[in-house]
């Protein structure tokens, strides 16, 4: 296994607090690796910093060899890698099914010369389009709601959403924020199933933010432990959860 | 009221709707479906109307010529504005646009030399010489109106305006129906899950300013046009708020909503300077003209509450969440 993704000494400074205070681990290519650590550890900020919707203070971040740490958000997108947010960021006021024909990629028709120079090629790319934008709803079972609108969603439904949008994207490497959060347990099975078997079938690799310790435990093949914006241990769960540091940075020394 | 039963009135009042129908369509682009807060959209306007009058007069250019090169100037103008400010967080955007519309007044106001200044574009060419710019433009209109066998100016004006609003209407109406389209609606919904899913938000937003600032240029010409002689004083923001109330008024993100506002503006503020009976004459006349405002004002308050959407907008996709 290689890695698919190196961050090498990330810093993310506000002003005088540096959320994100040397943080330096890699991911395996086709892996599961879950983030984990207490709140205002830095996962948050530092998925923020991988995306590109933060630029490091200092440190690289190097992705299938590439670095891109300087690139703008929608270039590391296009590069491959593809977040989602805590709370899914689906665009209520487009239907279902635009929000996945949206995650079309070197679409002819989204640029203005293409829709008068190459109207054909940007019809024949809507058509594949919506071809796959329908395979995808059906697998994550939101065929039956394609054309309402994304706001009539549950949250749990959001979440299928817009990991069904992420898939349209054909990303390499995708960055979870928290994807069980706020999804009734019921949908929570299926959402991890879906994950698993996605990797599985496409190869795709996740970095998964989570504070659900029983999905992480169960889901990644190996855990990074954040705390005060350093890494403090990484390792497999059962590694992990043996660490004594691991333990006392969630609970506290005096326990 | 023999004014009331004039033709000849109410063909000018569809043509200065038609006017405002292009000006607001270049907002609905850039508000509707782009969420750029536009506050000066006039000076894409004056900078149309300006080029245009200028390559005429100055620069002895056909019309033919002239026309186009001031939409292209407008169309420069909203890439240069959007060019620095468009990373501006939406509330800072909109105080530097209503700068910008003021700078382009103010400018054609001191640039005496050019645009002919406080005395407007009668002064452009050599002094003594009251210049024209719409020579051009007057042959083709009365070649249309021979055509069409048209007795009035007027309402060959209207038919001229009005097919050059339903053409740019239709064509910006498909434009937003393409997969472009989509992804402007999505910038203006969320640009950083724009931007997540790869898309160049702010290439996106400079196109949809220039757009609707070259749209503005178009409405420049035919304001040039209608009226034979411009000064800086009509290119006061005033205007652009007019744009504004169209908008609230005909719906947001709706590109058909557009001629409909521009339309009940229009009547609205038309007819009512025909409010000659009391209470309204115990207003002095002159003082009357705001009376028009205020009941634009109270529709657009009245529509707020019970319509929040305008005239044509659509209810579902301003609540959800």
């Amino acid at each position: 296994m290689s890695a698919i993704l190196e961050v090498e000494n990330v810093v993310r400074a506000f002003g005088a607090i540096r959320a994100v205070d040397g943080a330096t681990f890699t991911v395996e290519e086709h892996s599961v690796t879950g983030l984990i650590g207490p709140n205002g550890a830095g996962k948050t900020t530092l998925f923020a910093t991988i995306a590109g919707s933060l630029k490091p203070s200092s440190g690289r971040i190097v992705f299938s060899g590439r670095r891109i740490d300087r690139k703008p958000a929608y270039r590391v997108a296009r590069a491959g890698v593809v977040r989602t947010y805590q709370a899914a960021r689906v665009l209520t006021r487009m239907s279902v099914l635009d929000n996945l024909l949206l995650a079309s990629k070197d679409h002819p028709g989204e640029g203005l010369t293409g829709i008068v120079l190459r109207p054909r090629a940007s019809r024949d790319h809507e058509r594949r389009t919506r071809a796959r934008a329908l395979e995808l709803l059906a697998l994550v079972g939101l065929d039956s709601h394609a054309h309402a609108y994304a706001g009539t969603l549950s949250g749990g439904q959001r979440k299928l959403l817009d990991l069904a949008r992420v898939l349209m994207l054909e990303p390499s490497l995708v960055l979870l924020d928290e994807p069980m959060a706020g999804v009734a347990p019921t949908l929570r099975i299926e959402l991890l199933e879906h994950i698993l078997a996605v990797r599985r079938e496409l190869g795709i690799t996740f970095l998964v933010v989570e504070h659900d310790l029983d999905f992480v435990m169960q889901a990644a093949d190996r855990v990074v432990v954040m705390n005060e914006g350093r890494v403090l241990a990484i390792g497999t769960p059962a590694e992990v959860r043996a660490n004594e540091q691991v333990v006392d940075a969630y609970l506290g020394t005096a326990h | 009221m023999s004014i009331l039963a004039s033709g000849g009135f109410w063909a000018f009042v569809g043509v200065v709707a038609g006017i405002y129908t292009i000006l607001s369509l270049g907002l609905q682009v850039q508000f509707g479906f782009a969420g750029l807060l536009n506050f000066g959209q006039v000076g894409f306007m004056a900078l149309g109307a300006y080029t245009m009058a200028i390559l005429v007069v100055k620069e002895g250019w056909s019309m033919w010529l002239a026309a186009p090169l001031g939409v292209v100037a407008a169309a420069v103008g909203g890439l240069l504005l959007g060019l620095p400010t468009l990373r501006l967080r939406a509330d800072y955007f909109a105080i530097v646009t209503i700068a910008f519309s003021e700078i382009i007044r103010y400018v054609a106001t001191n640039e005496t030399s050019l645009t002919g200044g406080t005395q407007g574009t009668i002064a452009l060419g050599p002094i003594g010489t009251a210049s024209q710019y719409n020579g051009g433009w007057s042959t083709f209109q009365t070649y249309v109106q021979r055509t069409l066998g048209f007795s009035s100016a007027d309402a060959t004006m209207l038919v001229i305006v009005w097919a050059v609003a339903v053409v740019l209407l239709t064509l910006t109406w498909l434009a937003l129906r393409t997969p472009w389209g989509r992804v402007l609606r999505a910038v203006r919904d969320d640009e950083d899950a724009a931007a997540s899913l790869g898309k160049n938000v702010f290439a996106y937003k400079l196109q949809a300013l220039a757009l609707g600032a070259a749209l503005a240029g178009v409405a420049g010409l035919f304001y040039a046009w209608e009226f034979s002689f411009f000064s800086p004083d009509d290119f006061e923001p005033l205007l652009t708020f007019f744009a504004w109330m169209i908008l609230l008024l005909g719906g947001i993100g709706r590109v058909w909503a557009v001629p409909v506002g521009a339309l009940v503006f229009g009547f609205i503020f038309a007819g009512t300077r025909f409010l000659n009976f009391a209470p309204f004459t115990w207003v002095a006349s002159d003082e009357r003209a705001y009376i028009r405002l205020i009941i634009i004002g109270l529709i657009i308050l009245v529509l707020v509450v019970l319509r929040p959407q305008g005239l044509l907008g659509n209810r579902r996709e301003m609540v959800l969440e």
